[in-house]
């Protein structure tokens, strides 16, 4: 009998009245990998998610969960996974121990189990001192771990992850992460949603690039930086910060330039063309150059150049993401 | 093979049982269902010639509906708002399931505000005839649980739903024989009246708490009354479908 795959997606569309948020996309996740959904805001990912999770019904196509239809078949489809969204689902008026109860009592889990898999998972996130405190008064590391206990407490094969880290601080991203790692070692499939690229690149053994309802490729994450190995970057700074972004934009075979922070990113046709421009220029201006280096492309880049995104957009809705998530 | 019934029956109680330890305290539910009867009779009755003994079954009838109703129109918006709904909606369960569970919560809300109704005004009236009153109560209370949760179906937000609802439930109050016979109602509103169903309500606490006993008739109110639950659930659950979906 042939192994199922986790996930498998068949012309899946969702229509919001006359608006087309996901526009029929294809795609499989296999048992026991980090697939990676990435793509900019509103390109899609959480209607994805919703359709695949039983949130919402597709307007078209198919969605197989191990093989059960979430369509004709939801109950067994749903038992199959777990779900954190990016929006807290847990009952602020409850305590941590009872909110994880209370999901295991509507997955069926046994009375004896349930109480035993509570302790584990509530000790395994760091939160079990805090087991009979209410929700309300956790902070939100806190409770998007204690959103992932509730979604493993009855053991699903599948892990559906929206934005896990979204507007958290950057200890509880990394335990987060960790804790997906961990996940998927002992044999948990993780299909996330994410727009910080560089997590995506970190966790994921393989990626769909989502935009405007519309999968634009599936792939491994080295694999989508090969298709932007063409493009060089130069990354340098000067003694002086100041912007110099048009004047840099004007050195020998740069093609663009992007500020970050008090360094320039040149993305060039020819480094060994640009790099000599670039002391001249140093020179002429009276600056000294602090800082260079070639850089190899990065999935992001990949990103920009599938989804024509720029980078100044993605750093603006990645710091519109962290201020909307407090 | 299909899922045992028992599973979901079990789910419906457990979403039940997790509304009542959430909502039962909180302000609008006391405000609406525990002080709203009174504050309505109250005002109706002042200056009037109203019997306590002939208000009471009213009185009772408004407590199991302000009180079923009132939790309806906190629990379904507030978790649409906050995000918890998608925990149900994600479970291995129906949508039936969790419209039960949740109407099942405000029933038990109605029901223990009618019993209390009724044990604060005993010795203002006769003692009624016991199953015919708890009866009574249940179908009542549970036909209102599934009015409230109607009402409440198309709103993802308490101050959204929380007015229609009670513009809506007050109006009934003064059309259903709450206050006042509906035999001294104009025809035309007598029409309207017989086609809510908080005057079956009253109707049959009239007959358990005190009136001439006609079991046909007692058993036409009830089963309107379950007519009207049956309505009012799948009514919820399509409007709910289309707001989620």
């Amino acid at each position: 009998m042939p192994l199922e795959s986790a996930v498998e997606v068949s012309n899946l569309t969702k229509y919001y009245g006359k608006l087309l948020a996901v526009d029929h996309i294809n795609f499989t996740v296999e048992k026991g990998e980090i697939f990676g959904f990435l793509g900019p805001n509103g390109a899609g990912k959480t209607t994805t998610i919703h359709m695949l999770t039983g949130v919402t019904k597709p307007t078209s196509g198919t969605a197989l969960i191990s093989g059960f239809n979430i369509m004709s078949e939801p109950a067994k489809a749903k038992e199959l996974v777990g779900v954190v969204p990016e929006v807290s689902c847990l009952y602020d008026e409850m305590t941590a121990w009872d909110n994880i109860n209370f999901s295991a009592k509507l997955h069926s889990v046994p009375k004896e189990r349930r109480e035993t898999l509570a302790k584990e998972l509530l000790e395994l996130f760091g939160l079990y001192e805090r087991c009979n405190d209410r929700v309300g008064t956790f902070s939100r590391g806190m409770k998007r771990r204690l959103m992932i206990a509730t979604a493993l407490v009855h053991e699903p094969e599948i892990l559906f992850l929206d934005e896990p880290t979204t507007g958290l601080d950057v200890q509880s991203s990394r335990q987060i992460r960790d804790l997906i790692k961990e996940l998927n070692r002992n044999g948990t499939t993780v299909f996330l949603t994410t727009h910080y690229i560089e997590e995506a690149d970190q966790l994921c053994q393989r990626v769909a690039i989502i935009d405007r309802g519309k999968i634009i490729t599936v792939d491994t994450p080295e694999k989508l930086k090969t298709t932007v190995q063409a493009e060089r970057i130069i990354e340098v700074s000067f003694d002086r910060v100041e912007d110099m972004t048009n004047k840099l934009q004007r050195l020998s075979s740069v093609r663009d330039v992007v500020a970050a922070g008090d360094k320039f990113r040149l993305y060039v046709e020819d480094p060994s063309e640009t790099l000599p421009s670039i002391f001249h220029f140093a020179k002429k201006n009276h600056l000294k150059v602090t800082s260079v280096s070639t850089l190899r492309p990065t999935l992001e880049d990949a990103f920009v150049k599938l989804t024509g995104l720029r980078p100044e957009v993605m750093a603006i809705e990645k710091e519109h993401a962290k201020s909307a998530g407090g | 093979m299909t899922r045992p019934w028992s599973e979901d029956t079990k789910r419906a109680f457990y979403i039940a049982e997790k509304d009542v330890k959430i909502y039962f305290f909180k302000g609008p539910n006391l405000t609406f269902g525990l002080l709203l009867p009174v504050v309505l009779y109250l005002a109706f009755s002042i200056g009037r010639t109203v019997e306590p003994a002939q208000a009471i079954p009213g009185l009772v009838a408004m407590a199991a509906f302000f009180g079923a109703g009132a939790i309806q129109a906190v629990s379904l918006p507030l978790e649409r708002r906050t995000g918890t709904f998608n925990m149900l909606l994600t479970a291995p369960t129906s949508l039936f399931t969790i419209i039960l569970g949740k109407t099942l919560a405000g029933f038990f809300f109605g029901a223990v505000l009618s019993l209390t109704y009724m044990t604060i005004m005993l010795p203002f009236s006769t003692l009624p005839n016991l199953p015919l009153f708890f009866v009574g109560i249940v179908v009542s209370s549970f036909a209102f649980s599934a009015f409230g949760l109607f009402l409440s179906s198309p709103f993802g937000d308490i101050p959204q739903a929380m007015p229609p609802a009670t513009v809506v439930r007050i109006a009934m109050v003064f059309l259903c024989g709450v206050l006042s016979p509906i035999e001294m109602m104009p025809t035309s509103l007598q029409a309207v009246a017989y086609s809510l169903p908080l005057t079956y309500s009253v109707n049959t606490l009239n007959q358990a708490m005190g009136g001439a006993i006609n079991i046909q008739m007692f058993l036409i109110d009830l089963a309107v009354q379950i007519f009207y639950s049956i309505v009012f659930l799948a009514a919820a659950i399509w409007v709910l479908k289309r707001t989620i979906e």
